[in-house]
């Protein structure tokens, strides 16, 4: 069972009686889940500053709610469930701010890709033009190894409304393979 | 189930393994080549996913107060940082050669019916290994060649999806090891004889079917 971030009071910083040994661990933690989560990051926000201050904002936060986490072994699910709510704090904060995923391809071009892949390569571009509604649950269950219900829960959604995102995602990316794509007979989403 | 049912739990979770859908996918074979390929998708959805993407930079970043984290954090490891660099180079080859033969033998997540117990016993004897029990329904069983040693490769359907198992008789490592590449997820567990391998390619408990996996095994006194 995993254990989510809670949001503690700013005022736990330097009061939770944890001894310098268990703080070591707890930053050695942290930091070596830095990689995944700036990854995570980069393809919910597909722009690098902003997902740079996303994980920067979450690792304090976690920081500072460290006593929550009961479990190490849960950490990585925590630290990624507290990215995707700072990216989702972020966006709603800063949306105007960002640049469209065509500016970002103006700069930065073929280096979206440096393997020899084509096909991985289209995919990639295809993953990050899919929309956020559903990139987001696509992400979360791939990268983040969330469950449906967990990504249900986390997005405020019913389990049967993520079964159909996460569904209609993949079938716009089967397109790309030339692959039939199935009828999406799912309609509208049921509400959480 | 109907078939637009069961794409519709395909598409949204290709490795699903639910009974019903398990039945409808024996009896339609358009919709078991649709689970194909949407596993097959999956595998390069994850591959895609697997290195981050080079995207711009959109706005200036936060001040430089706000990186107190980063400073800290990097004076803790520096300590670290020899040992870790020495401990991930020696368990990355493994790590890697596990996933590189396992995305080499994709035959190996379309089975669908369990191995026969013989067969599965077989393959278990030409590595001297004994499983006292077998977690969930073996749906794929070979004796494969790595590093240097027949092991058994084996996937099991979980009730959650797919997951792939090697037994490691001749392979030792000090304290588990997870790793993730090419879109799979995987763990490396010391066992009593030797390691389990234990990967999947999408959300799986991959730890508790190590640790099942771990109590269940046994070695014969005298391997073929």
């Amino acid at each position: 069972m995993r254990n989510y971030p809670s949001e503690p009071p700013v005022s736990s910083i330097g009061e939770s009686g944890t001894d310098a040994a268990a703080d070591t661990r707890i930053t050695r933690l942290f930091e070596s889940m830095r990689p995944d989560l700036l990854r995570f990051a980069l393809w919910l926000s597909r722009d690098r500053a902003l997902a740079e201050d996303v994980v920067q904002e979450s690792l304090l936060r976690a920081w500072r709610s460290r006593e929550a986490l009961k479990d190490p072994a849960c950490s990585r699910a925590w630290l990624l469930t507290i990215v995707r709510r700072e990216h989702a704090r972020l966006y709603e904060r800063k949306r105007l701010e960002l640049v469209s995923l065509d500016d970002a391809l103006e700069h930065e071009g073929s280096a979206l890709w440096s393997g020899d892949d084509s096909d991985i390569h289209a995919l990639r571009e295809a993953i990050l033009q899919l929309s956020i509604e559903y990139r987001e649950p696509l992400i979360m269950q791939v990268l983040g190894g969330f469950s449906v219900d967990e990504i249900a829960r986390e997005l405020s959604l019913s389990a049967s409304a993520v079964l159909t995102r996460l569904f209609r995602a993949r079938n716009k990316l089967r397109a790309l393979y030339g692959l039939t794509t199935a009828p999406d007979g799912s309609g509208t989403e049921a509400p959480p | 189930m109907i078939c637009e049912d069961a794409r519709r739990l395909i598409g949204a979770e290709p490795s699903a393994t639910s009974g019903e859908l398990a039945q409808h996918l024996k009896d339609c074979h358009a919709c078991a080549e649709f689970q194909l390929e949407m596993v097959a998708l999956d595998v390069n959805i994850r591959r895609a996913l697997e290195a981050p993407p080079a995207v711009a930079r959109g706005r200036r970043r936060a001040p430089p107060a706000q990186r107190g984290w980063a400073l800290a954090a990097s004076i803790v490891l520096a300590a670290m940082a020899t040992l870790a660099v020495w401990a991930l180079r020696t368990n990355a080859s493994l790590a890697h050669e596990l996933v590189a033969h396992v995305v080499a033998e994709p035959q190996s997540w379309a089975g669908t019916d369990a191995v026969p117990e013989a067969e599965l016993e077989d393959v278990l004897r030409k590595s001297g290994v004994i499983l006292a029990t077998t977690p969930y329904s073996v749906v794929y069983a070979r004796s494969c060649w790595f590093r240097g040693h027949y092991v058994p490769h084996l996937v099991v359907r979980t009730p959650h999806s797919l997951v792939t198992v090697l037994l490691l008789p001749n392979e030792t490592v000090a304290q588990r090891q997870s790793f993730h590449e090419d879109g799979l997820s995987g763990v490396i567990v010391p066992s009593t004889h030797g390691s389990i391998a234990v990967l999947a390619a999408s959300s799986a408990p991959l730890d508790a079917l190590a640790e099942r996996m771990r109590l269940a095994e046994r070695m014969q006194d005298n391997p073929r």
